[in-house]
């Protein structure tokens, strides 16, 4: 099953990941086909790295997220993490009560500041719950380490007391952000955490991300269709197209030249904050629609929007594969192409 | 109303008479939209830039009240319009709206009814318009989607919302502003909600049309990426103010207005400069309930004069390059400051 070696500072490994979902139709409600909603993804994540993965809405990008979170269980392929005690942990198939150990070391934060907090509780609540779900019943400790992590995200431990709907959304997102921590987790899945904030407070919330990855060590899935936002802050970057890696590179070489024709176009339609250079650039936008999950084409997903289709691209499917130095990517032609960056 | 202008807001302001007090959510815009020209207003959730918008529309939710100012727009034949003078439900109000002006949302998912056909809803705009035979108005929305790129015009008007896609939808409503040969168009947040390809699509195909029948173009966004593409002038809105509008130019290489200056340092960009930390602005968006005193700014501006900026508010200084901004450090000093 080892498609490639795991480096030894490797925390989390993703080998052949498959998340389908069957599709019911008709009376009976029989089993007519699948949602391939990820399928064959493998990549693994460092200690203390930040690897963003990239891909329009569909992808597949958030659903492997939950998947490595076990908040799904796949329908194939292996899961692995690595514990504090150095040794790996196979978690594809644990049931809930084996893994509640080890999710106190990997964590989530997740998109809408709004829907993810219980407005009933109070932040005191909100973010000791994890602790209490965990054994910790000291109710001073608690009140500690709640005060310690407010202020370690920016917020004053006297709003303790407070409920959710007394502060901004970029205050909200810290508070999820303190609620992750707050069990000292090796490892924090961020599904599009700063997507619903303005763009001073999504600058704030970035900064207090890499302080507390510098801090506390932390190792970040850091999941968004933001490019620009990935390219701060992500070491590596993994571009997914419907349900597959299409591509996975160190963030400065993706930039420069990217290996798959579907990363090439995503780049390009980035818009750039300067109207200079915006003039100047000629856009190749991509024509068409994201291929549909649930009834791919044949071969490659990307060849009917992809310009440099041949016929081998219809005809069959590429695998992911080592173009270079640490830089996979799943196209028949990745050899051959000059792709475009946006840094060259 | 200046001659060579299309629409005309002047020092207008809207507020809420809530239960907790009032909020003042627009306090004093002015800005202006020439014939054929992309204005983009660009600011933070809070802003007011989409409460201007209805107000251009004379569709305010009933609890706004405009506290002053006026809208001004010129028709087609020359005539001069005062919008917020009219009736919300008047004939004139009527035919401007998807008539003179089109308006295209963020969300077209909820704008476009669920139930009724694409063809079905632009065909009711046309006929509510025009007096294009039943035939007529079939071939018209056909046309119509074909402009926006739709594939296969004669089949789509058939569709309904649900079975299209979010960038198609987006199309749908596009062809249905378009539908009257509209002289103004509003986009709020029109690509926001989609994807980097399909806004991209979005963008080319609306600056296409623009240029085509030659249309002036609000266009509202939080994003600075989009308004570099697509504005010609650009208006930055802050807790309803306008602090500054410019040329997309200056706005982005010499911009006046500290507020324009914090965010533009504050968006990530593609430099290929790895690490450096994002630039911020220190503090929150202030409770609307209590807006600060004097500049509305000043509590989170690193330039701020003590003893004039949170006293009094700024006047607008104009530049000799048609610039603009709200700002005391430009009052004493008349001509342009680097």
């Amino acid at each position: 099953m080892n498609t490639y070696n795991l480096p030894d500072d490797a925390l989390v490994s993703v080998e052949n990941l498959q998340m389908h979902f069957p599709i019911h139709k008709g009376w009976l409600g029989g089993k007519t086909g699948a949602v391939k909603a990820v399928d064959d993804v493998t990549f693994h994540i460092r200690q203390g790295e930040t690897l963003g993965i990239v891909g329009e809405s569909g992808s597949g990008k958030s659903t492997t997220a939950r998947a490595i979170l076990r908040a799904l269980e796949p329908t194939g392929g292996t899961i692995r993490f690595k514990g504090p005690d150095g040794n790996w942990n196979d978690i594809t198939h644990k049931s809930d009560d084996e893994l509640r150990e080890l999710r106190r070391y990997m964590q989530m934060i997740f998109q809408d500041p709004y829907s993810s907090l219980n407005p009933r509780m109070t932040l005191e609540q909100l973010v000791g719950e994890p602790m209490v779900n965990h054994g910790i019943t000291n109710k001073a400790e608690i009140r500690d380490r709640v005060a310690y992590l407010l202020r370690q995200v920016g917020l004053r431990p006297e709003t303790m007391s407070r409920y959710p709907h007394a502060f901004s959304g970029g205050q909200r997102q810290r508070i999820g952000i303190a609620r992750a921590l707050a069990l000292n987790p090796t490892f924090v899945a961020a599904d599009e955490s700063v997507s619903a904030l303005d763009v001073s407070v999504a600058a704030q919330t970035i900064n207090l991300l890499q302080d507390l990855q510098d801090e506390l060590d932390l190792t970040y899935l850091f999941i968004t269709h933001d490019l620009s936002m990935v390219e701060h802050i992500s070491d590596r970057i993994g571009v997914m197209y419907a349900g597959r890696l299409v591509e996975l590179a160190d963030t400065d070489s993706f930039f420069q030249r990217p290996r798959h024709p579907y990363s090439e176009a995503l780049l390009s339609a980035i818009p750039i904050p300067d109207p200079r250079r915006a003039r100047e650039k000629k856009r190749n936008v991509v024509k068409g629609e994201v291929a549909d999950p649930a009834n791919l084409p044949k071969g490659c997903a990307f060849a009917g929007r992809c310009p440099y289709a041949t016929a081998l691209c219809t005809e069959q499917q590429p695998e992911l594969r080592k173009v270079g130095e640490g830089r996979f990517a799943r196209c028949h032609h990745a050899d051959e192409l000059e792709l475009k960056g946006t840094t060259a | 109303m200046q001659t060579e202008n299309i629409l005309e807001i002047e020092d207008l302001k809207i507020s809420f008479n809530l239960r907790d007090g009032t909020v003042n959510a627009v306090n004093g815009v002015s800005f202006s939209v020439r014939p054929g020209e992309v204005l983009g207003v660009v600011g933070e959730s809070g802003s007011g830039k989409s409460l201007t918008a209805r107000a251009i529309m004379n569709l305010l939710p009933r609890a706004a009240d405009v506290t002053g100012g006026r809208v001004r727009f010129r028709k087609g034949d020359g005539t001069v319009l005062d919008i917020l003078k009219e009736k919300r439900e008047s004939a004139t109000m009527r035919a401007l709206r998807g008539g003179s002006i089109g308006m295209i949302f963020q969300e077209p998912m909820t704008a476009l009814s669920p139930v009724h056909s694409i063809g079905k809803q632009i065909m009711t705009t046309l006929n509510l318009h025009t007096d294009l035979s039943k035939k007529a108005q079939v071939d018209r929305a056909a046309e119509l989607l074909d402009l926006v790129q739709m594939p296969k015009p004669m089949e789509m008007l058939k569709k309904y919302p649900h079975q299209l896609s979010g960038g198609m939808r987006q199309r749908a409503m596009i062809a249905m502003a378009l539908s009257c040969n509209p002289s103004l168009l509003l986009a709020d947040e029109p690509t926001t909600a989609l994807d980097v390809t399909t806004e991209a699509q979005i963008l080319d195909l609306i600056m296409s049309l623009q240029d085509k029948m030659n249309m002036a173009v609000l266009f509202i966004t939080h994003n600075f990426g989009v308004v570099a593409e697509i504005a010609d002038r650009v208006t930055v809105m802050y807790l309803g103010n306008d602090v500054e509008t410019a040329s997309v130019d200056d706005i982005f290489y010499a911009p006046k207005h500290p507020y324009t200056r914090a965010l533009l340092k504050s968006i990530p960009r593609l430099d290929g400069q790895k690490k450096h930390r994002l630039q911020t602005i220190e503090g929150m968006v202030p409770d609307p309930f209590n807006l600060p005193s004097g500049c509305v700014f000043h509590t989170r501006c690193t330039e701020a004069l003590s003893g004039r900026c949170e006293i009094s508010a700024p006047e607008p200084t104009h530049f000799d390059n048609a610039q603009m901004a709200r700002c005391h450090l430009h009052q004493d000093q008349p001509g342009p400051v680097a």
